[in-house]
């Protein structure tokens, strides 16, 4: 079948920078052509660790090459006119464009929806910015960390005695990319049946509103402000517990006949043999008590040697892994996860994380590494733009690319 | 009105649980049909307020027993008249169904069939039973959620969930873009697992590229380094709530200078040993301890206020009554949804957070109870009359 890329012959033009860079992997990963669109000397993304060897430089941010994979670079100054005209022409042939600069800053280069739409009427124009194009806030300013905060996610996050402990991994951004990226999907359906592009208004606090799962849901159905619960899970099926070997997870779904009878047969069950605790809901109600049962039963067992009995008998306890453990893992393994790519200048080939999902008729693959700083400028003028080598040598003397 | 992006797009709906349902209420919201296949009875609790609410408005609900031959071909007379067939269990179930990829191509080629199981329908564990939040534990997230002391600190909510759910949708658009091309439907195996995983992507590549065993970050700036970087306890709200904080992220010189005018100068910030980033990072604990002096006497949404007019990144530490009552930029956005519940009572519900300007998405109905939709998806799409669908029922195959 079509071995290209299910978003093969897609154009996007990526001028986001590290709040916003997630999205455009994500199409770029599925054969949409994506022109990452950098200043003179690289993204500020490319500054961010860690970086390879801990030798800190723009082509070896390992922050970078995460967001990076499958995109090609152009560097291109959009303050000097002849980089904002570069950046127009490019439009007329682009199906996306992708920004993450501070609301009405694109406007004020010249490149806003207006501009971009009177170059091109079929183009769609996403912003990604943390509080979206309007509103009170449109101009305060955000990272990762205060998006969390400001979204209801920090707060639930860490043990109620105690400071919220800030969430790990950059998840307002992460949340906020798989919507934007959603959003174009949607704004290219609609365009194929009219033809006519669209501006989206992505905030990223909405996108982390909405990737806690319980807070509003809890206020709105029951009133109820959630707290934080350490590793109780607000719906109270799933606690960690220590082990002789570290920590592994209870979870009170599943066959609870099975799992009394494993945990009576080591004498531990103290009253779970009650019949009340057969109602799934009983058993959310009464949850401190149940774990600390289970607790005082797991602590004997090494992590591993509890995970794989539990999974026998189907019971969906979990061990609390370290993340080195994931490149071992026969399963990751097994359905080709990691991806070996090289670095030719550099003489390495790095294992990166690779797709969450395997498409039998179009599927993902590593086309190119991440980027080095403005390694595709000449191409994609000559190519995209028809500029020939003395008009590219003029323009790279003139600062715009 | 405008049409939805996604009108004309039927999705046959076999998930439960979160991250299904996160990936089919994205679809419905831009304007898919969204069938919701289930059984009688359901789990317990409201199907209209609080979590399930969010997860179901704008879906269509049918109650259909598949453990019966004629529920099954229901199902796969739906499976013909739909673009997209999802589920999230393991892989035996809709292949013992005769509802997996390879049945269903055979009576309709163009279908899309996504799959988001745990672990993935290939490999040694694809028949792991798990949620979102074991799969975190499995993938190394809940090691690095800790406590300054090692102390396992998290989570209490499943991120996995979302993760699964927003790859889930992503890839069913992606599916059916490409059948535009191609005229072919195909089959996608998602992993909830492996989803979860990339949000440490940078994390992995640490280790993969430089051997190096990670630690929980804590309130290390996992962006580039950043001093003040954390949360500062504030004085307690009028009503009483003494759990207000405010966070604070400050990176560059300019930030540092905007940060020292807004606190009015006093006189520690001039302290050489605050001078640079460099030397911030080194000297933290004094100036945390300095800024949680300043926040004490500050509330957490004034605090916010003066420093992000002076151009500081500082938030409130939101929780359930700031973001659903109190966030005036929220409101005025018209973030959160309402529906009107079958009884008369109006409810909110989780917003959508992308508008597009042409073609928004909108929240139209609340979440259905099971079997709602018995009429319009029995009667008006399969053409089933009444006498057939009561004989249904009679049969087992259908709940009224």
């Amino acid at each position: 079948m079509d071995a290209e890329g299910a978003l093969a012959g897609l154009k996007v033009l990526d001028l986001t920078t590290a709040r916003g860079q997630f999205s455009g992997r994500l199409l770029a990963d599925m054969g949409a052509d994506v022109i990452k669109i950098e200043p003179p000397g690289g993204d500020h993304a490319r500054r961010i660790g860690p970086f390879l060897d801990d030798r800190p430089h723009p082509d070896r941010s390992l922050f970078f090459w995460f967001y990076n994979l499958n995109k090609r670079s152009l560097t291109l100054d959009l303050r000097n006119p002849r980089g904002r005209e570069i950046m127009l022409a490019l439009a007329r042939g682009a199906d996306l464009v992708i920004e993450s600069f501070a609301p009405g800053e694109i406007a004020a280069l010249g490149i806003g929806w207006k501009e971009l739409r009177a170059a091109n009427p079929a183009l769609i124009l996403l912003s990604i910015a943390p509080f979206g194009q309007a509103g009170p806030y449109r101009d305060f300013a955000a990272d990762d960390t205060i998006l969390t905060a400001m979204a209801g996610m920090l707060y639930v996050n860490g043990s109620p005695d105690r400071p919220p402990v800030r969430p790990l991994g950059l998840q307002a951004y992460h949340s906020s990319a798989y919507y934007a990226a959603i959003a174009t999907m949607c704004a290219l359906f609609a365009r194929d049946r009219d033809g006519r592009g669209q501006w989206i208004d992505l905030s990223m606090q909405e996108a982390t509103v909405s990737a806690v799962e319980h807070v509003a849901g809890s206020y709105f159905g029951e009133g109820r402000v959630e707290p934080r619960r350490g590793t109780l899970h607000w719906s109270r099926y799933f606690r960690v517990a220590r082990c002789r070997d570290g920590y592994v997870m209870h979870c009170s779904l599943g066959d609870w006949t099975s799992l009394v009878e494993w945990v009576a047969g080591d004498g531990k069950a103290q009253d779970l043999v009650n019949p009340e605790w057969e109602d799934v809901l009983y058993r959310a109600v009464h949850a401190e008590h149940l774990f600390d049962v289970l607790d005082d039963w797991v602590k004997d067992y090494a992590r591993d040697e509890l995970l794989d009995r539990a999974q026998t008998l189907r019971l969906p306890y979990a061990s609390v892994r370290r993340p080195e453990a994931l490149f071992d893992d026969e399963q990751l393994a097994a359905r080709g996860y990691f991806v070996a790519v090289e670095h030719p200048e550099l003489g390495r080939t790095i294992r990166y994380p690779g797709a969450p999902y395997l498409f039998n008729g179009t599927p993902w693959r590593v086309r190119r590494r991440p980027p080095l700083v403005g390694e595709h400028s000449e191409e994609i003028l000559r190519a995209d733009l028809g500029l020939d080598p003395a008009e590219i040598a003029t323009l790279a003397a003139e600062g715009a690319i | 009105m405008a049409p939805m992006p996604l009108e004309g797009i039927r999705v046959l709906d076999f998930t439960w649980v979160v991250a299904g349902p996160v990936a089919t209420r994205i679809l419905a919201d831009q304007g898919a049909e969204v069938i919701k296949l289930e059984r009688k009875p359901g789990p317990p609790g409201s199907r209209q307020t609080g979590l399930q609410g969010d997860l179901h408005r704008n879906k269509r609900s049918i109650a259909v027993n598949m453990s019966h031959p004629r529920g099954v071909d229901i199902a796969r007379r739906l499976a013909v008249k739909s673009d997209l067939v999802i589920d999230n269990f393991s892989a035996r179930v809709m292949r013992s169904w005769g509802m997996d990829y390879a049945s269903l191509s055979q009576i309709n080629p163009a279908i899309v069939c996504v799959s988001m199981s745990g672990l993935g329908h290939t490999g040694p564990r694809s028949n792991y039973v798990s949620y979102g939040p074991t799969l975190q534990a499995l993938g190394g997230f809940t090691m690095l959620m800790a406590e300054a002391t090692g102390e396992p600190a998290g989570y209490g909510y499943s991120y996995a969930d979302m993760s699964g759910g927003y790859t889930g949708a992503l890839a069913s658009l992606m599916a059916l873009w490409a059948r535009k091309r191609t005229g072919q439907g195909q089959f996608v195996d998602l992993s909830q697992f492996e989803a979860v995983v990339s949000v440490i992507g940078p994390a992995l590549l640490d280790i993969a590229a430089n051997k190096r065993d990670q630690t929980p970050p804590g309130w290390a700036s996992q962006e580039g380094p950043a001093a003040p970087h954390g949360v500062y306890r504030c004085r307690p709200r009028d009503d009483g709530d003494d759990d207000r904080w405010i966070a604070l992220s400050v990176r560059t010189q300019a930030e540092w200078d905007r940060l020292v005018a807004a606190l009015g100068a006093p006189g520690w910030t001039a302290d050489t040993k605050f001078r640079t980033l460099y030397l911030r990072m080194r000297n933290r604990a004094e100036l945390d301890a300095h800024l949680a002096t300043w926040a004490a006497g500050q509330h957490a949404e004034a605090a916010m206020e003066l420093l992000q007019r002076a151009g500081v990144a500082a938030g409130l530490v939101a929780n359930g009554a700031d973001i659903c009552a109190r966030d005036p930029h929220l409101r005025d956005r018209n973030f959160w949804g309402t529906v009107t519940l079958a009884d008369g009572r109006t409810t909110h519900v989780t917003g959508i957070p992308m508008k597009l300007s042409a073609t928004p998405g909108a929240i139209r109905t609340p979440s259905p109870e099971i079997g709602a939709s018995n009429d319009y998806v029995l009667g008006e799409l399969l053409g089933m009359d009444r006498a057939e669908r009561d004989e249904l029922v009679a049969a087992g195959a259908l709940w009224p």
